[in-house]
């Protein structure tokens, strides 16, 4: 050991493996940098913010002559936040003096183009809008949209949501006090302020956590590359990535990326990102136009949203927003009487946070299932797709109402327990099959179990139209007058118990007309026609008119056996309600890019599944069941004028109340049940057509006057017998038939003059 | 089969050009199409697009009109047209049929429809169907 030779050689060896050890650190230390770097500049460059594909609501067109009641468009106003001005004519305010307005519309960029803000004057005539002009020049205006209401988004993962901005649309007032309270040196520092370092090592030290000392750069990375963990590690790397960040980019492209990524509230499970959506969120108003309190209290925000947040804790987040006017005062980015002013003000945040988390989560649902079938769902999470749905608020606020009022009001009055029963409503436009409104059960604002897609229930009676259907595509052998049989039946088949339908009254009611047979819903004659026709045609008609699962055949399917959801009966009732078109309904109507690129547009697509004789037939039969039917309770809610087209479902037990029907421009479905299936003890007319005809009632239907086809003749026939009638028979009633199936034989009442029988045979003879 | 289809099919093709013809030297301005100015304002816009190639445009401009007149005949035809001239015949086919349902007794535009349909069932190959078609168009007429 005590060589000297070889000591020396020993310490020699030691410093080489020191040497070595340094340089290996040093190595790794800047493998580590040049590791970071690249993190730091692939990841910034390629930071693209995932966007929220966001739904808008139909835009509500203006023209002369529109049918709008001026309520209805202050409801639409409100709803899009539309203020109500004395002076102030700047986009989003309007006036209202009775049957006129002055409004003020947002620019915005539609599927076809953009519309310029524009002023208008509307002068409503009753329930139509008579003029539409602009303010200034007075000039009669065609058409104006107004911009449509944001009704939710479909979020990213984290379900982060943001409104991306551009520095420039930052005010300036923001950015002063966003560095006079967060980073005062940020304009000179290269990312990392030494002295902040110095003191948050300090605390650190003293064992009070690793905290502090970061500037906008460093909180920047934080949020960007990192974990949230506190470790000395960490940080170490944070100040490392900020350094690196800011030797590659400007500090003005350094602050717009925080200006877009901070997080500054939240809104049920939506995180709000962004100066931008903090705007809208806070304010309802777009980030530029800001005043100095306002962008203060956002700049407050950044240090705990949750903690001062305004609509919690408005106390708190005043005397913080007072906090950051204080410094701003200081760091001179403000003067005295600008401080003052400020300091003077309200928090100025809106109640209720517009288009938060869908306004209406069913009928978003429908649109992102829609969506699926032509899109991923990575890319209708991220891509910032703008979605116009064919939803109206007004339509559905009709729906909601109606729906949650009468379910109390039929609890209360048939003593079933409070919020057991519930319910669903589709409202769709009848002739060209867009959605109009869905309502997925009476908590309407639930994101959960959507009854209106996926609730299937035995639909009962709603089937028997498509039985009736059916056999009017049978002219030569039925017609609405001919006489059924509604005597007992027994059906055997082979393996199953002998099955025997009864009616709802218990009674049987021998032979009876078509028509009556339907407008009645008598279970009987109309198993036994469906099995006549055979079941299976019967179902395939089902399909054909546009229920695509597959259907069961037994004879039970004829009373409607088997469950639908109410979607899928919407999609039923609207080929007959459109005259044997098959429409497929629609919820989209075009998609953009985020930048406003047309992207698809969802057209209007028809196919003429049923002939238009037959399918006017089965719409006049419905009529009947409103007119003289199991529905007739409707004209409680609806003008008899209206001459609503419906049916009302009940099933076993009395399970599930239905009701389907349409006037000339709006077709609806309701179901009313329990989630647990228990009987609620009430019919299709008891209880669903309560909640439609209050709805509709609501909604000033068009009279549905189906055009009659070519081939449709009106004959008079005798009520009872069904036969040809004439002036002297007093039960008469005027039916359509297809040419040449109207009854040959005259009634006895006729009987005297067998003269216009004869003539009409020769008609048909020469047709 | 063949040898029975041939006369027709020469009968067909005759009467189809007849039927372009029609088509084709309508002149579609001439036609009142709503005294709603909403709706002609739309049309109009529609047409530019027609004509500056912007079919899609076209058709959004046309169903745009049709939400504000949903009976409107004329807007029903003008998608069936456009439609065939996509090709997608089927679409054609349905809306011209859509169109005559409005129609009410509007003969001249009940043949172009029935020249539509028939048309359309031409390209789709169904001879038998587009004689009937255009038969129908000669009737009304």
């Amino acid at each position: 050991m005590d060589n000297p030779v070889l000591e020396k050689f020993r310490q020699s060896f030691l410093r080489k493996r020191l040497r070595l050890v340094l340089l290996s650190f040093a190595l790794l230390l800047s493998g580590f940098v040049l590791y970071l770097d690249l993190t730091v500049r692939a990841q910034f460059e390629g930071k693209r913010w995932a966007l929220p594909a966001r739904v808008y609501a139909r835009p509500l067109e203006l023209y002369p002559g529109l049918k709008l009641r001026p309520e209805q468009l202050l409801t639409e106003l409100a709803m899009l936040g539309y203020r109500d001005s004395g002076d102030s004519l700047d986009p989003g305010h309007y006036r209202h003096d009775q049957d006129r307005f002055t409004i003020a519309t947002r620019p915005f960029a539609f599927w076809d183009g953009a519309q310029p803000a524009l002023q208008l004057r509307a002068d409503f005539d009753g329930d139509r809008l008579r003029t539409l002009a602009d303010l200034k020049t007075g000039q009669p205006v065609t058409l104006a949209r107004l911009d449509p209401l944001l009704i939710g988004g479909i979020y990213p993962a984290h379900n982060e949501d943001r409104v991306l901005v551009k520095l420039n649309e930052v005010p300036p007032l923001l950015v002063k006090g966003l560095i006079a309270v967060e980073d005062r040196k940020f304009y000179t520092h290269h990312g990392v302020d030494p002295r902040g370092v110095g003191r948050a090592l300090v605390t650190t030290l003293r064992g009070a956590g690793v905290q502090g000392g970061s500037t906008l750069t460093q909180q920047l990375v934080k949020n960007f590359f990192l974990t949230p963990e506190r470790t000395l590690r960490r940080k170490f790397t944070e100040m490392i990535m900020a350094q690196l960040l800011e030797l590659h980019y400007s500090k003005d492209e350094i602050l717009e990326a925080y200006a877009n990524e901070i997080y500054l509230g939240q809104d049920g499970n939506r995180a709000i990102h962004g100066f931008g959506l903090a705007s809208h969120f806070y304010f309802n108003r777009p980030l530029s136009q800001l005043d100095l309190p306002q962008a203060a209290l956002l700049v407050g925000l950044v240090k705990g949203p949750s903690y001062y947040d305004p609509r919690r804790h408005p106390a708190r987040a005043l005397s913080r927003r007072n906090l950051v006017l204080q410094e701003m005062l200081q760091q001179q980015a403000i003067t005295q009487q600008q401080y003052a002013a400020a300091r003077a003000t309200g928090l100025g945040v809106v109640e209720q946070a517009p288009g938060g988390t869908s306004l209406y989560p069913a009928f978003v649902e429908l649109v992102h299932r829609q969506l699926r079938r032509d899109y991923h769902e990575e890319d209708l999470r991220s891509e910032g797709l703008q979605i116009f749905s064919s939803l109206d608020p007004l339509v559905q606020f009709a729906g909601e109402r109606a729906l949650t009022t009468r379910l109390t009001q039929l609890e209360k009055a048939r003593r079933i327990p409070p919020n057991a029963l519930e319910g669903a409503v589709v409202v769709s436009n009848a002739q060209n099959g867009e959605i109009q409104a869905l309502v997925g059960g009476r908590n309407t604002r639930y994101e959960g179990f959507n009854r209106a897609l996926d609730t299937e229930r035995p639909v009962g009676s709603l089937i028997k139209p498509v039985i009736y259907l059916t056999a009017l595509q049978r002219p030569d052998s039925y017609t609405l007058a001919t006489l059924l049989d509604d005597s007992p039946l027994v059906w055997r088949e082979r393996g199953a118990p002998d099955w025997e339908p009864h009616n709802y009254d218990k009674a049987f009611h021998g032979q009876v007309p078509l028509r009556l047979a339907l407008a009645n819903s008598y279970n009987v004659s109309s198993v036994r026609l469906g099995l006549s026709l055979g079941v299976r045609t019967v179902m395939d008609n089902v399909r054909r008119l546009g229920v695509e699962r597959d259907l069961n055949t037994y004879a039970s399917s004829l009373l409607g056996a088997d469950g639908l959801s109410p979607l899928e009966v919407t999609q039923m009732y609207e080929t007959i309600a459109s005259g044997g078109f098959r429409v497929p309904l629609r919820a989209i109507r075009e998609v953009l890019t985020a930048e406003g690129q047309p992207l698809q547009r969802y057209s209007l697509s028809i196919e003429q599944v049923i002939e238009p004789g037959p399918a006017y037939l089965i719409t006049s039969a419905l009529q009947g069941v409103v007119r003289e039917g199991t529905a007739d309770g409707l004209n409680k809610f609806l003008s008899p004028d209206i001459h609503v087209a419906g049916k009302t479902g009940t099933t076993n037990d009395l399970r599930d109340s239905w009701f389907a029907g349409y006037t000339g421009d709006r077709l609806a479905v309701v179901w009313i049940g329990r989630d647990d299936n228990q009987p609620i003890n009430m019919t299709g007319a008891g209880g669903a057509m309560t909640v439609w005809g209050d709805m509709m009632a609501r909604l000033d239907p068009e009279p549905l006057v189906p055009p009659r086809p070519d081939n449709v003749e009106m004959v008079s026939v005798d009520a009872v017998t069904g036969r040809r009638a004439d002036d002297n028979c007093r039960g008469a009633v005027s039916l359509p038939f297809i040419n040449g199936s109207a009854p040959v034989e005259t009634a006895p009442c006729a009987a005297s003059s067998p003269g216009p029988s004869i003539k009409n045979w020769f008609k048909r003879l020469f047709e | 089969m063949m040898r029975h289809s041939f006369p027709g099919l020469l009968f067909v093709v005759a009467v189809s050009i007849a039927g372009c013809a029609g088509l084709t030297t309508r002149e579609p301005e001439s036609l009142p199409v709503s005294d709603n100015s909403a709706v002609t304002a739309l049309v109009s816009t529609a047409r530019t697009e027609l004509a500056n190639g912007k079919l899609d445009a076209a058709a959004g401009s046309f169903e745009r009109a049709l939400r504000i007149e949903p009976r409107n005949p004329v807007l029903w035809q003008e998608l069936a047209k456009l439609r065939l001239q996509q090709g997608q015949y089927q679409q054609a086919e349905g809306l011209a049929a859509r169109s005559n349902g409005w129609a009410g007794d509007n003969k001249s535009l009940r043949a172009e429809n029935w020249r539509i349909i028939g048309q359309a069932r031409l390209k789709r190959g169904d001879y038998p169907g587009a004689q009937s078609a255009f038969d129908k168009a000669a009737q009304a007429n």
